[in-house]
């Protein structure tokens, strides 16, 4: 596997968490869900395949969409979380901290043998 | 920022080479959906960039961040068919899928002609199995020198050596279900396979 499709594989695999974390502390439309995960990570490589995911995510369930007239010239579709996406995601944090945890003390124990070697 | 005519035919050049990749492999109301919220993307930006001097850099600018309105279509296409098709098991959605991917895709399109003729077979043999009351000397096994080479359907039927009665019906019948069962449940296992790799 090329390192850019590991990175590929790590940024598919963490986007879903990301947009559910983005919509947990409230409604927001595609473009400010788009500017969120811009802001905090280089999840967002083509802007455009974000807006799929959103239908996915709303057709799983787990986001709730609605158009909103009159707030800007132009209609906006929110996406609000859901109850069963609310639960998705407090298991999908968990197993993420749980994941990312025994990533990091494998590296330390990778670290530390490679210190005591030399 | 206020578009020119000129910015106004190229956000909407965008938009109708966007609706036409996605109309070949969705719904029309979701085709209409995703467009619609495309668009409000797209305005939404542009009303951003107010002050801009340049308003041909800015439009492509934005356009570009967007992508390309093939690969917005893909992506929809690939969210949505093959999880529709995974999920339904329906005929018209795998289908779609199986269409999509052998349009995308060396693997897909090879497989896609697998199940094309699989397809293609099955409903053969059901076409034998109709055709055969309606014209019972047109239909049925075709010897050629004595044996026995295929189950055919011939207009008119000429020198052709047709033999075989009416449990014709029941064998095509049988043998086209079967290879239909087989070919539907092939494509779904695939796409369901194609679905995973995705995901991992």
């Amino acid at each position: 596997m090329s390192h850019e499709t590991w990175q590929e594989q790590l940024r598919r695999g963490s986007l879903d968490l990301a947009i559910l974390l983005t919509v947990s502390t409230g409604p927001r439309y595609g473009l400010a869900i788009i500017q969120h995960l811009e802001a905090f990570t280089d999840l967002v490589v083509t802007e455009g395949t974000i807006y799929p995911i959103l239908g996915r995510l709303t057709r799983e369930g787990l986001l709730e969409a609605e158009w909103v007239e009159g707030e800007a010239p132009h209609a906006r579709k929110y996406y609000k979380l859901t109850r069963s996406g609310a639960k998705r995601l407090t298991t999908m944090k968990a197993e993420w901290r749980a994941f990312a945890d025994k990533i990091s003390r494998l590296m330390d124990a990778a670290e530390e043998s490679r210190h005591a070697t030399h | 920022m206020q578009l020119t005519d000129t910015g106004e035919s190229r956000v909407n050049g965008y938009l109708f080479v966007l609706e036409r990749s996605l109309k070949s492999f969705l719904p029309p109301e979701v085709v209409r959906d995703a467009v619609r919220e495309i668009e409000s993307h797209l305005r939404e930006r542009i009303a951003s960039a107010d002050g801009a001097p340049n308003e041909r850099e800015v439009v492509e600018r934005i356009l570009a961040e967007l992508g390309p309105p093939l690969r917005v279509a893909q992506a929809y296409s690939a969210e949505r068919t093959i999880d529709e098709a995974v999920a339904t098991g329906r005929f018209v959605a795998i289908v779609r899928a199986v269409g999509h991917l052998a349009a995308t895709t060396v693997m897909g399109f090879l497989a896609g002609l697998g199940f094309l003729i699989g397809y293609l077979t099955s409903f053969c043999f059901f076409a034998i199995a109709v055709l055969k009351p309606i014209f019972p000397n047109n239909v049925g096994v075709q010897f050629i020198h004595g044996f026995p080479v295929s189950l055919s359907a011939h207009f008119p039927v000429g020198n052709a050596d047709l033999r075989g009665g009416y449990w014709i019906i029941p064998f095509a019948l049988f043998c086209g279900l079967g290879i239909f069962v087989g070919t539907h449940h092939g494509a779904r296992r695939y796409l369901s396979w194609w679905r995973e790799r995705r995901l991992s």
